[in-house]
Parts: C-alpha cells; sequence; structure tokens
C-alpha cells in the first residue's frame, strides 16, 4: 500500500463570523492516481473541503482550522496557497472569473512565471497542455472570444503547466452546456488514466460519476460515506435522502425489486432480458395516444415567429428565419448548444430584443408596436443569473419592485408581493436580506419578484443551473404548478432530465435554426439528430430507447410493465 | 459582445517597445502640460491624432463618446466660470477665458487619447512587462494592469443587468434629474456585487496558480529595443526638449489671463 498523496485527519473547519462549523469530524485520504469524486447537495461543504487541499482555507478564506491537512509531507497549515501550486492545481466554476490573461498562451505561461520556470520550458508546457485540451489552434486568441467550454479546457491546461500532482476542480462543468461538459469530461477521462495525477472533482453530474474510482458523499459538513463508485451509485434511497441526482436506471431496478442493480444503459438492458421484464404495449400506446391528446388542446397562439432573424451589430447571424408557435397554456423547453440562439430567441419574446428581419407577434401583435414597459406586464423573463437584478435590502422591497414601477396601489404591491412569494415557497420571508439566501433562494426571490406583475409568460433561463438536485426538483415542481394555474412557461435549460420529466413541448436550436420540435418524448427519440445539435439524452432514456421505447422516467416505464403492479 | 479594450491589429505602434510606449505616454503628458494657448498645443495633438489613426484607437475613443461630450461640455462651461480677462463677450464669456477652456479640454481630451493610444496597443502583459522593466515593483505593476482588466469585466455585466432590470420594467429613460439618479440603484447594487465575486474568485486563482510563490519570476514574453524603438524614443526626447525650451521662452501662454 503506497503512502496517501492528501491526507486529511479530524479536520474542522469554521468560516470567519460565522457560528456553525463548515467542515466536521473529515478524515479523508486519496491515494496517488486515483480519481474521487465529491457530491453532496448545496451548502453541505463541496467547496470548502476542496478549498482546504491547495490552501485557500486557511490562508485565503480565514477562519478556524482544526486538524490537519498534508498533501505529499506538506501541512496547508506551513505553506502559502502560491507554495503548493506546484502540488495542487485548482479549476474554478466560474470560468469567465480565473482567467485573466490577453491571450491564450500568456494564460498557460501565467503558472510557470510564478515558478520562475526558464523561457525555454514554458513555451514546450504551453505546446503541449494547449494540444492535451484541444486548443493548439487558438494560441494568439483572448480568452473573451472563446465559449465556455474552451475557456474551462483553457483553465484546466493553465493549471496542469505547473505539473501538480493533485488536480482538484470545483463543478468544473455546472455552467456548461452539454457539448462543453462532454468536452471537460472527455479530458478528465484521459487525465483520470495518468496514473501521476490524482483527481477530486466536485460535481453534481452523476452520469459522470461512473468514471470515478470511488465516491465520497458529503452533507452538512460531514462525510456521510465514502466507498467504491458502484457501491455509492447502487444506493438509490441514500442518494435521494441527501439530495444528489440518483442515475435513473439502478432507480428503475430498484424500483421493481432487483437488488444488484445495473447502472449504465449497457448493463440495463441485458438485465432486463434476463430477467425476461416485458412493456405492456397496449399500455404504452395509450400513454402516448393520451399525451398527443393533451397536447392538441392547447392551439391558441401567444408567440408566432415569422422568419425571424436576428443579426448582432450588423454582422453575427444568430437567428436565422425562425419559424414557430407557442401556445397558451404550454410548457416549453428550449435547448440547444451555448450559441445556438436559445437565448437570443427568448429575449425577442419580451421585447428586449426585436428582430432585424422577420417578425414576431406576441398576443397577435408585432413586440416593435409594444415596446418593453408594456410588454413586461404580459410576459415575464427570469435571468440566469439571480445576483444580476437583485439589488433591495428585503426581499419584499425586491419582490415588490416591479408592481411599484407600475405605479400600484400599495394595497394591491402587497398583495401580489404575499401572492408571489407564496407561489415560490418564500412565505414569511418578506423581512429577510435577499443577499442571505442561498442560490436556490435567491433564485425565487428573482422568480417571485418577476411573478409579482403577474405575466401570462414566464421565460426562465436556466431556471436550475447551480442548485442542487432536490432544489432543481423543487424549483421545476413550483414552474410546473404556476402552469397548472394557466401560466405559459417557457425555459431554456442545459439539463436534459428537467425537459425529459417537465417540458410538454421542446424546441432543439442549432446555429440560430429550430431544428427539431416536438413533445418532449418526440424529440428524445431522434438521436441522431440530438447528437447533430451535440445533445444527448439521459441515460435512462437511451436505456428505454435500446429497449425500443422512448420512456421519459423510470415511474412511467414501471407503470407500463408487464405484470407489475403498483 | 465583445469588451476588450486592447484591439490586435499589429500597427507600427503595436510593435514599439512597450518600455517606449511608456516613457511616450510619460512625455505627452509633460508636453500637453506646458502650454496654455491651445495654437502650441497644437503639435502635439496633431501627433495624438496621427497615432490614434495608426494604431486604430479611434474604435475606442467613439466608444466612450458620450463621456467625451459630457466632459467636454462641462469643461467649456467650467473653466468659464473660474476664469475670466479683459476682452469681455458675454455673460462669463470672455476671448481670454474661452482661449483657456478650449486649451483645459483639449488637454483633458488629449490625455485621454494618450491613455487610450497606450491600452488599445500595449496588451495588458506588455504593459506590466514594460513597467517592471522600468523599474516597477511587479505587484504595483499587476495591480495597475488588474484595474484595467476589470474594465470589460463591468462592461459586460452592466449590458446583462440592464436588460435584466428593463424586464422588471425599469425605465431609465423618464423622470426628472434625481428621479433617474435613483433608478440607478438597482443597476448599480448588482453591478458591484457581482464585480466583487468575481473579484473575489480572480484573486482565489490567482493564488492558486502560484502568484508570488517565489522572488524570481520569469517572463515569457520577450522584448528588445529595436533600432526603430531607439528613434521613436529619440524623436520623443527632442520633442519634448523643445517643447521645454519654448515654455521657458515664454510662448504658449495667455495674456491678460486671470484665473479665479
Amino acid at each position: 500500500m503506497s503512502e496517501p498523496i492528501v491526507s486529511m485527519q479530524d479536520l474542522k473547519y469554521r468560516y470567519r463570523g460565522q457560528k456553525g462549523f463548515a467542515l466536521e469530524e473529515i478524515n479523508l485520504t486519496l491515494n496517488p492516481g486515483e480519481f474521487l469524486m465529491l457530491m453532496g447537495p448545496s451548502e453541505a461543504g463541496k467547496s470548502t473541503l476542496a478549498a482546504t487541499i491547495n490552501g485557500l482555507i486557511p490562508h485565503f478564506h480565514m477562519g478556524k482550522l482544526e486538524g490537519d491537512v498534508v498533501v505529499m509531507n506538506r501541512n496547508t497549515k506551513d505553506h502559502s496557497v502560491a507554495q503548493m501550486a506546484e502540488l495542487v492545481g485548482m479549476v474554478f466554476q466560474d470560468f469567465e472569473a480565473q482567467l485573466f490573461s490577453t491571450n491564450v498562451e500568456l494564460e498557460v505561461a501565467f503558472g510557470p512565471e510564478n515558478f520562475a520556470v526558464p523561457r525555454e520550458e514554458i513555451k514546450d508546457r504551453i505546446d503541449e497542455n494547449l494540444s492535451y485540451v484541444g486548443l493548439e489552434g487558438f494560441r494568439n486568441r483572448p480568452p473573451s472570444t472563446l465559449s465556455g467550454g474552451q475557456k474551462q479546457n483553457l483553465a484546466i491546461a493553465s493549471v496542469l503547466a505547473l505539473k501538480p500532482q493533485v488536480l482538484v476542480m470545483d463543478e468544473p462543468t455546472t455552467d456548461l452546456d452539454p457539448i462543453s461538459k462532454m468536452g471537460v469530461f472527455e479530458i478528465t477521462h484521459r487525465l483520470c488514466k495518468r496514473d501521476d495525477l490524482t483527481l477530486l472533482i466536485v460535481e453534481h453530474e452523476t452520469e459522470e460519476a461512473l468514471f470515478a474510482d470511488r465516491i465520497a458523499l458529503l452533507n452538512k459538513g460531514r462525510l456521510i460515506k465514502v466507498g467504491p463508485t458502484r457501491e455509492i451509485l447502487s444506493d438509490v434511497a441514500l442518494m435521494e435522502s441527501l439530495g444528489v441526482m440518483p442515475l435513473g436506471i439502478p432507480r428503475f431496478f430498484k424500483s421493481v425489486g432487483v437488488s444488484e442493480v445495473p447502472l449504465t444503459p449497457d448493463e440495463g438492458v441485458e438485465v432486463f432480458k434476463s430477467l425476461k421484464l416485458q412493456v405492456n404495449e397496449s399500455a404504452y400506446n395509450d400513454m402516448l395516444v393520451k399525451e398527443k391528446a393533451d397536447l392538441e388542446k392547447l392551439n391558441d397562439p401567444l408567440i408566432q415567429c415569422r422568419d425571424l432573424s436576428h443579426t448582432y451589430a450588423g454582422e453575427v447571424e444568430a437567428l436565422k428565419q425562425v419559424n414557430m408557435e407557442i401556445h397558451r397554456g404550454d410548457m416549453v423547453a428550449i435547448i440547444g448548444q451555448n450559441g445556438s440562439g436559445k437565448t437570443t430567441l427568448a429575449k425577442h419574446f419580451n421585447g428586449l430584443l426585436l428582430p432585424t428581419e422577420g417578425e414576431i407577434l406576441v398576443n397577435g401583435k408585432p413586440t416593435r408596436d409594444q415596446g418593453i414597459f408594456s410588454l413586461g406586464k404580459s410576459v415575464g423573463y427570469v435571468f440566469q443569473n439571480p445576483d444580476h437584478q437583485i439589488f433591495s435590502e428585503k426581499v419584499y422591497d425586491e419582490v415588490a419592485f416591479s408592481p411599484r414601477i407600475r405605479k400600484l396601489s400599495e394595497e394591491e404591491v402587497n398583495q401580489r408581493v404575499l401572492e408571489a412569494l407564496a407561489a415560490v415557497g418564500l412565505e414569511g420571508q418578506e423581512e429577510e436580506d435577499p443577499f442571505t439566501l442561498t442560490k436556490s433562494g435567491r433564485q425565487r426571490v428573482a422568480v417571485a419578484s418577476v411573478l409579482a406583475s403577474s405575466p401570462d409568460v414566464l421565460i426562465l433561463d436556466e431556471p436550475t443551473t447551480g442548485l442542487d438536485y432536490s432544489e432543481q426538483r423543487s424549483m421545476m415542481n413550483m414552474v410546473r404548478r404556476l402552469n397548472e394555474n394557466g401560466s405559459t412557461i417557457i425555459f431554456i435549460t442545459h439539463h436534459m432530465w428537467v425537459v425529459a420529466e417537465y417540458a410538454k413541448r421542446a424546441f432543439v436550436m442549432k446555429d440560430g435554426n429550430v431544428i427539431l420540435e416536438g413533445t418532449a418524448r418526440e424529440v428524445f427519440s431522434q438521436g441522431e439528430t440530438l447528437r447533430d445539435a451535440f445533445l444527448r439524452p439521459p441515460h435512462f432514456v437511451e436505456f428505454s430507447h435500446r429497449l425500443g421505447y422512448t420512456f421519459l422516467t423510470p415511474e412511467e416505464m414501471k407503470a407500463c410493465l408487464e405484470g407489475v403492479h403498483n | 459582445m465583445d469588451a476588450e479594450i486592447y484591439i490586435d491589429n499589429n500597427s507600427f505602434i503595436h510593435r514599439i517597445d512597450p518600455r517606449v510606449k511608456i516613457i511616450l505616454f510619460l512625455l505627452t503628458f509633460v508636453a500637453i502640460l506646458l502650454f496654455q494657448d491651445p495654437i502650441w498645443m497644437l503639435p502635439i495633438t496633431f501627433l495624438i491624432v496621427i497615432q490614434l489613426a495608426i494604431s486604430g484607437a479611434f474604435v475606442n475613443m467613439r466608444r466612450i463618446k458620450y463621456i467625451l461630450i459630457v466632459l467636454t461640455v462641462s469643461s467649456m462651461i467650467l473653466w468659464n466660470l473660474f476664469s475670466s480677462g479683459d476682452t469681455k463677450l458675454f455673460w462669463i464669456f470672455s476671448v481670454e477665458s474661452l482661449t483657456y477652456a478650449v486649451a483645459r479640454t483639449m488637454l483633458m481630451i488629449l490625455m485621454i487619447s494618450a491613455g487610450m493610444i497606450l491600452i488599445t496597443s500595449t496588451r495588458n502583459e506588455e504593459l506590466v512587462n514594460g513597467m517592471i522593466r522600468l523599474g516597477m515593483p511587479y505587484r504595483v505593476g499587476f495591480a495597475i494592469s488588474t484595474a484595467l482588466r476589470l474594465v470589460p469585466t463591468i462592461v459586460t455585466s452592466t449590458i446583462t443587468i440592464s436588460q435584466a432590470q428593463r424586464s422588471r420594467g425599469l425605465d431609465l429613460e423618464s423622470g426628472n434629474l434625481l428621479e433617474r439618479l435613483k433608478k440607478f440603484l438597482p443597476l448599480l447594487v448588482p453591478v458591484f456585487i457581482s464585480t466583487i465575486r468575481s473579484t473575489n474568485i480572480f484573486g482565489m486563482a490567482l493564488e492558486s496558480k502560484g502568484f508570488g510563490a517565489s522572488e524570481e519570476r520569469t517572463f515569457y514574453l520577450d522584448f528588445e529595443m529595436k533600432t526603430s524603438d531607439y528613434l521613436v524614443l529619440a524623436f520623443g526626447i527632442l520633442f519634448m526638449l523643445a517643447s521645454i525650451y519654448f515654455a521657458i521662452m515664454g510662448y504658449g501662454k495667455i495674456e491678460g489671463l486671470v484665473r479665479a
């Protein structure tokens, strides 16, 4: 047994000015060359734990640290972050803020420069690491002109240039679209095969945990369980209870009473066949017919795009002759890679952007004639990052902003605020300071502040990004309730399982065009076209697809199973 | 939207050694400050306009045109208020004060232009590198470049934030001055908060990449003084010496100007 490369002993940490401990009784070792995935709900202390490894805690974030973190015989207490940097590389979630050079090459050079590596060698390291992450053709480009995925790849290259023994990545893909996620994961798959590098990744994407050697589950600052990947992923109940997304395939097999559950689509198909399970054809067809009939009831056009085109600054063609219709009462998902035109399209719905060619009608009238101020009353738009709009000291004032600006009476404002807060589950928190809420709390405040102008249509730009599994579920359940109460919902998302479980209809965009539209089921049955748009259905959908069906959730499949009764 | 200030068009000015550019920048400041009379400021103005054209910095000047207009108008009024002369025209204006106000306004615009030329044609790293080789401590140089780097970040987040607030009904175009100022609060707070947040991550990323790990540091970017750099530098120094000579000889003053 070789010496562990990282060892944490009786680690305890409290942020300065806080009462509770962010980490408690952490005992964890990392062996050379292994890949450990750290998972857990929001606020569990994942980032905090990650930050102890290179000494950001206790040197950058002041606070009270007890116990020891030792990396290759260096105790982080006695070494500065900069000194630890040659052993431990760190990649952050925010790919904008961690890059600061004016071109790609210099970004990679920055680390080695700090350690006085000779110029010739820096050059070699730049060459090696840029080609490792596939950015050799971008050497002289400013990082700001790269896509999100490329930025994150660059961040990885710039850290690898220091030749660290341990690489820590804190939610490297949370803000990325599916294709960019895959790009980053593809790099990590190669990294974890290298035995000279030990990987610790904090991640929400359970499907990616399959590549890890071990998984550590963290909750409320304590390690709940650390074990081999298969053992942890099979424990569906534990993961669900912690608010970590379990895989769909083991979830399905657990629900039909299998104890040794398969994890991947391949294994799933095998076990399904060996157990001689069968889908009841007529039950399946009934489900499809009912779904179709429900959707056909929605036929009152609310938003109509006719040859809608938008060109930025007379150069970049973001939308190319889009034709689409969204009906009143629908719950629509818009999906596609970053830069495919999703957000540009959505910003036309409330008049933030006007078409450069073609037209868009909302409620039968062109948005150009309505203007954003009056259109804003019927079409609400929740931006992706709640921190881009929250400015008040009290939740109440934040939510009251729109109604007050529209000069409603205080009585009416009060009623609207209370209704909106009730709808997002924040009753009784009117006096709270929104900045002290969690990300999910702030997201809810943002939704409430848009709901308060009681719009008919609610547009949500990536409402689930940055939330953990149970927060994502409760956010989407809330959105679904709004839809059931009559609001039309349009959401942009990168989370395919959210589309599978919550969207009635989906539009797939690529290069400024809508290339696919239909029910979520129809869209996910078009594997080829999806791949073409750089999207990938969830494992569970893929598994059902291999069996010749398209099921969106384990529950749905179980209900259609031959011989299984609920 | 591209909010970068540096424009990568490899002009003659881009290729000048950053050390020379920094020295020229400082010399330009001295040359601008020497004279009160706009006529005497014309030579330096001419040089700056040529540099703006060659470096392509006009694009960046156009981006800040509203700021420039506001500065010009307010400076023209203020300098007339705070100075006077014998040849009265009307109200606060006299020939002398008007001339002086034109000169002061030119001074301001020229200084901004000189700065703009420098940062349009010089990469952040080159700038830091140049400053350090001229004797500035690395950390100070890095701090200056960080401040410059923040500008595009703030511009980009301001655009997003103003869209988010306009979607909620914020209307910046109506109301009197006080009301309008109050309306900027929903923009300023989120801009402030998101800038702090990203600066925090920036700081962590910086340390995690070994910033300040050792006293020694290599600079990947390398440059050497070329003949053309020496020529440009020599021209700059001669120009400045000539300016100083004329200023000492008493040229470029405004007769009869009284400053408050």
